[in-house]
């Protein structure tokens, strides 16, 4: 069933180092699109890593250097994100992240979600305050922050701050999603909210998932990958 | 020796010296207020002018403490807005785009800075004025301006140090919020970074409006006088309360006069905490414009 979907995401012969010390080694996949991969495998081999070189987070972090490369189509034609004339702020408002650990700004949940398109310049007011309604309720939200928008985000339980950090990540409309452990800090019935949310949102997005639970890769999971040894294996 | 007792002992070591501590500042505290409490009047302040007029400038104060609390509010204000603008930007530069290699070098030379006595900055700022006084201006003297710049001088590397350092210790999740969400370099320091590190920039403030208030050294040097009245411009001399402090202790002539130096130290524990219960407000005003308004 997978072969008949496009192609979302190319990886070609991805090496990354860390200190001169590789993390992956000579990784190539392809994507589908509007589809979840999971990647698994021991921790501290590189898994939140290899997310982040889809959207060029490690930029931020001193020390790392990448070799091969990444192509991920927006439009009709693949684009090379690592392309130096391509703007890196472009490529992560196409590509959402959402973190292990829920990272709430220390703002209201209003302006938690507003934040991204705060950055993007987005003056006008009323297109706003429709995207962070449509965010919220895309991220099955709404109904229980709709009476406190001007309320510190950090006061949400765990399972609403990850909630909010995908609505978040979802105002921009980004058309891949990279999840690192979503889940692993919360409890059950909170990680089974967000892993609906995740099989509802396939229709927008392709998402990427690390995830340390098994069960949970094979309730929500398209294909799955194992990262271990610095290599990239095809699970399923 | 148990671990276990070894701990404890230690676990007492610590109490003691934090008692000590809050010991000694509370028995120079107290001291200061049995002493200068009697003489803590509106007349200390502004003698017999009303006090109205004093503040209006009606009325010159010839023997109150009013030009002094004046001259030391104003001086300590003038440093702080001199010193924290440049302090932020060297501080955020030297955290966000320093390469490293330059970095150890600055951070040396920001150390030595720091350990520079007072009087040294002061006779500094002396030579500058000098300097300038014979070469570009000659109606320069020692004043307010040139005082406020020396001091803003001697507290630069507290709050380069502290904004450095409180950016550099947020944790990598923060850090990587924003980027994550699109924001640029600049964005994410501004939007981000900053508001996050605000209550330790602010320790630097606070310690730095303490040094301002306190310092005597730079100020003999560079502009306070004994007897100047309130400033009437940036280019005149001033008085300021450290200084009185300095001079009463060491040349009063009856014991009056020793209480008034009493009263004026409370003055200045007065003003430094309303410096501070101020810095404190504008931090929450900032977090509340930042961070709250939709």
């Amino acid at each position: 069933m997978l072969m008949n979907k496009k192609i979302k995401i190319n990886v070609q012969n991805l090496w990354f180092y860390y200190n001169d010390h590789p993390v992956l080694e000579d990784i190539s996949l392809e994507i589908p699109q509007n589809t979840i991969t999971a990647v698994t495998g021991p921790s501290g081999q590189g898994k939140s890593t290899f997310l982040m070189t889809l959207n060029r987070l490690w930029e931020n972090i001193e020390g790392p250097r990448i070799k091969g490369r990444i192509e991920i189509r927006f439009t009709s034609n693949f684009q090379n994100i690592y392309d130096k004339r391509y703007n890196v702020s472009d490529l992560r408002r196409q590509v959402g992240m959402v973190f292990q650990v829920p990272n709430p700004l220390p703002m209201s949940i209003y302006n938690n979600i507003a934040f991204p398109l705060k950055l993007k310049g987005e003056k006008n007011k009323k297109l706003v305050t429709f995207r962070v309604e449509d965010a919220l309720k895309r991220s099955f939200l709404w109904d229980e922050v709709k009476d406190r928008l001007n309320k510190d985000a950090r006061a949400l339980s765990g399972g609403q701050q990850q909630r909010l950090c995908i609505a978040r990540a979802l105002v921009l409309n980004p058309q891949v999603l990279l999840l690192d452990e979503p889940t692993s800090s919360l409890d059950d019935t909170s990680g089974r909210v967000i892993e609906d949310l995740l099989l509802e949102l396939k229709k927008e997005c392709t998402m990427i998932l690390v995830s340390h639970y098994l069960d949970q890769v094979k309730r929500i999971a398209d294909s799955g990958m194992v990262l271990s040894n610095r290599q990239m294996k095809q699970q399923w | 020796m148990k671990p276990d007792f070894s701990n404890r002992l230690f676990n007492y070591f610590s109490w003691g010296c934090s008692i000590l501590l809050i010991g000694a500042v509370l028995t120079i505290i107290s001291f200061l207020i049995a002493n200068g409490y009697n003489v803590l009047s509106l007349h200390l302040i502004f003698d017999d002018t009303r006090p109205l007029d004093a503040i209006f400038l009606k009325t010159q104060v010839f023997d109150g403490l009013f030009p002094a609390i004046a001259g030391t509010v104003f001086l300590i204000l003038l440093s702080i807005l001199f010193a924290v603008p440049i302090g932020l930007a060297t501080g955020i530069f030297l955290a966000e785009y320093c390469p490293p290699k330059i970095k150890r070098h600055f951070s040396l030379l920001f150390d030595i800075l720091a350990g520079i006595p007072s009087i040294v900055v002061g006779l500094f700022g002396f030579c500058v004025t000098l300097f300038l006084h014979h070469y570009f201006y000659s109606r320069l003297f020692p004043c307010l301006l040139i005082s406020a710049f020396s001091l803003a001088f001697l507290i630069l590397p507290y709050i380069i140090r502290t904004t450095q350092i409180s950016l550099e210790t947020l944790p990598l999740s923060v850090r990587l919020t924003a980027p994550g969400l699109g924001a640029t370099k600049l964005q994410n320091i501004f939007y981000v970074l900053l508001p996050s590190s605000l209550s330790g920039i602010l320790s630097g403030i606070i310690l730095s409006i303490g040094r301002c208030a306190e310092d005597t050294a730079v100020i003999m040097l560079t502009g306070a006088v004994a007897s100047a009245g309130i400033p009437r411009s940036v280019f005149s001399s001033f008085e300021a309360l450290p200084f009185y402090i300095y001079y009463i202790s060491s040349q009063y002539s009856d014991n009056s006069e020793l209480m008034k130096g009493y009263g004026a130290c409370l003055i200045l524990l007065f003003i430094c905490i309303t410096l501070f219960v101020l810095a404190h407000w504008i931090k929450k005003r900032l977090y509340q414009k930042i961070l709250y308004q939709p």
